[in-house]
């Protein structure tokens, strides 16, 4: 089992059980986090599961696509640790991730 | 289990499909309707895995050989109307993969709620120009007289078609989306074609008037894309008819149909009152509980399973949206209106690579809207039920008559 931390923008921390084949958005969607709307339900869409992933773990995360690249111009206070949550396929290896949610998508 | 009366065209149906929805989210299996070859899917978890699914695709044309495409296009009577070809059955919706992807990548940016955001100042001054207009009236149809002229006026300055000119835009997307729907008459094709030659010829002298003069509208940036070849004159005259259209039916029947929600519902109504930051749950009940935009289909490229079972490549599925955001198994209490639901997993903007582009300006306009409206008037009532349209595609009151009261 991974666990994946969500620390909401109010220092509110949940930590969450992941699947492997799961996005990190189904993992917070499932874990209630509100701030992640994923409106398009995760097609790189809509740019609303934005999420900034902690420093140690940016390198380690296998680095945006193009289609995600090109959203994230949109997000709202984007900054180089930013990622669209619905991209980010979970595996083993994401034990111990640590995600921090924006305020709002919008 | 006897068969459900599904009949999308009767008066039945029009005055309340959930009733129909519900016998059909019932059954076992998706439910084939016959008249347009489909499988009509209505529960949650079955219309979203479609609507994710990369192998669904709203077009196949791509996929068929000419002669096949002549032939699909002729069971759809989507035939013998070459400006409609060209401009309607041709645009960022029914494109997929590469073309739609970039084509949405040039016109997104001007639809993020960041940018969107921006427009809540022209909105406020056009719904109250509206209603300073209503001012001797205590009585008004809520569609017709007012909500009905918002959502075209402020689309129209979004791409920079002038005022004077939106009502006629209005007209002419009303006429081409009647085709749209699955009783597809002779007259309407005719008028549906008409009005896309007429449009057509409309945008091309908008076009050469922002070429000419550019200005901050979105008709400049594309005619900029379009000069620059990242879209060809036909893909903007196609994908500006298409967010004009999109950016009139729709929000105008939400908007009929919220107001009759918040009317029929009079404690949800007050507690909106009493904490006016509930408009956007509100506003996004509103699109849950009656969806505008109710019925959309999707493609199987591959031998797919839907539900269950196996279908073929070349199934056509229907996504009954409105369906969907009733299905007891994703909403508590799905049938009743409520003001303060959260989370709201709705998909009356669809989802997928197809979501609703302008969704945040349909919000923002029924934000202002609905605010406005309640600090105008301490009371608002139904002066008669309304009766809405009919059809499975759209989903709207055509007349709401209202009494306001003011202080």
């Amino acid at each position: 089992m991974t666990k994946i931390t969500f620390i909401e923008a109010d220092g509110t921390t949940v930590e969450a059980k992941a699947e492997p084949g799961m996005s990190v958005m189904q993992v917070a969607v499932n874990a209630g986090i509100a701030a992640i709307a994923a409106e398009c339900g995760g097609a790189c869409a809509c740019g609303t599961c934005h999420c900034y992933v902690a420093d140690e773990w940016v390198d380690k995360l296998t680095p945006p696509e193009d289609d995600e690249t090109d959203m994230l111009d949109f997000v709202i206070d984007p900054t180089p640790s930013s990622r669209l949550s619905c991209q980010i396929a979970v595996t083993p290896e994401m034990d111990g991730l640590v995600i921090n949610v924006p305020s709002s998508q919008t | 289990m006897t068969r459900p009366d599904f009949d999308p065209l009767s008066a039945r149906f029009a005055q309340d499909p959930h009733a129909v929805y519900a016998e059909l989210r019932a059954l076992d299996a998706p439910y084939y309707y016959e008249d347009v070859d489909t499988w009509m899917l209505t529960k949650a978890a079955e219309v979203e895995a479609v609507a994710l699914n990369k192998t669904m695709v709203r077009n196949r044309d791509h996929l068929l050989s000419e002669a096949e495409r002549k032939a699909e296009q002729r069971k759809l009577n989507w035939h013998d109307m070459p400006h409609h070809e060209r401009f309607v059955q041709t645009n960022l919706l029914e494109s997929e993969g590469e073309t739609h992807a970039r084509l949405r990548k040039l016109v997104f940016r001007e639809f993020t709620a960041a940018m969107i955001a921006r427009q809540r100042d022209t909105i406020q001054a056009f719904v109250d120009h509206l209603l300073d207009g209503l001012a001797d009236r205590d009585t008004f149809d809520f569609v017709e007289d007012f909500a009905a002229h918002v959502p075209g006026h402020i689309i129209g300055r979004v791409i920079g078609v002038p005022d004077v000119d939106c009502p006629q835009l209005r007209v002419w997307s009303e006429q081409v989306v009647r085709f749209f729907d699955v009783g597809r008459g002779e007259a309407d094709k005719q008028l549906a074609e008409q009005a896309t030659k007429e449009f057509y010829e409309y945008l091309l002298t908008l076009v050469a008037a922002r070429r000419k003069a550019p200005r901050e509208d979105l008709m400049s940036r594309m005619v900029e894309h379009c000069d620059a070849g990242r879209m060809s004159e036909d893909e903007l005259v196609a994908t500006t008819m298409l967010i004009l259209m999109a950016g009139h039916g729709s929000t105008i029947d939400v908007l009929g149909s919220g107001m009759h929600a918040l009317l029929r519902f009079p404690d949800q109504h007050q507690k909106l009152r009493d904490d006016p930051t509930l408009i956007n749950l509100a506003v996004q009940e509103m699109f849950r509980f009656e969806s505008p935009l109710p019925y959309f289909h999707r493609f199987a490229t591959e031998d797919t399973e839907v539900a269950g079972r196996m279908f073929e490549a070349g199934t056509r599925f229907g996504l009954l949206y409105g369906a969907a955001n009733r299905d007891p198994a994703r909403f508590e209490k799905a049938d009743q209106f409520d003001v303060t639901r959260s989370p709201n997993r709705h998909l009356a903007f669809g989802g997928g690579t197809h979501f609703c582009l302008g969704n945040h300006l349909a919000r923002l306009d029924m934000d202002v809207i609905f605010t406005t409206l309640n600090q105008r008037f301490p009371r608002i009532e139904l002066v008669q039920e309304p009766t809405y349209k009919p059809g499975l595609s759209v989903r709207g009151p055509i007349a709401l008559e209202i009494a306001v009261r003011r202080p």
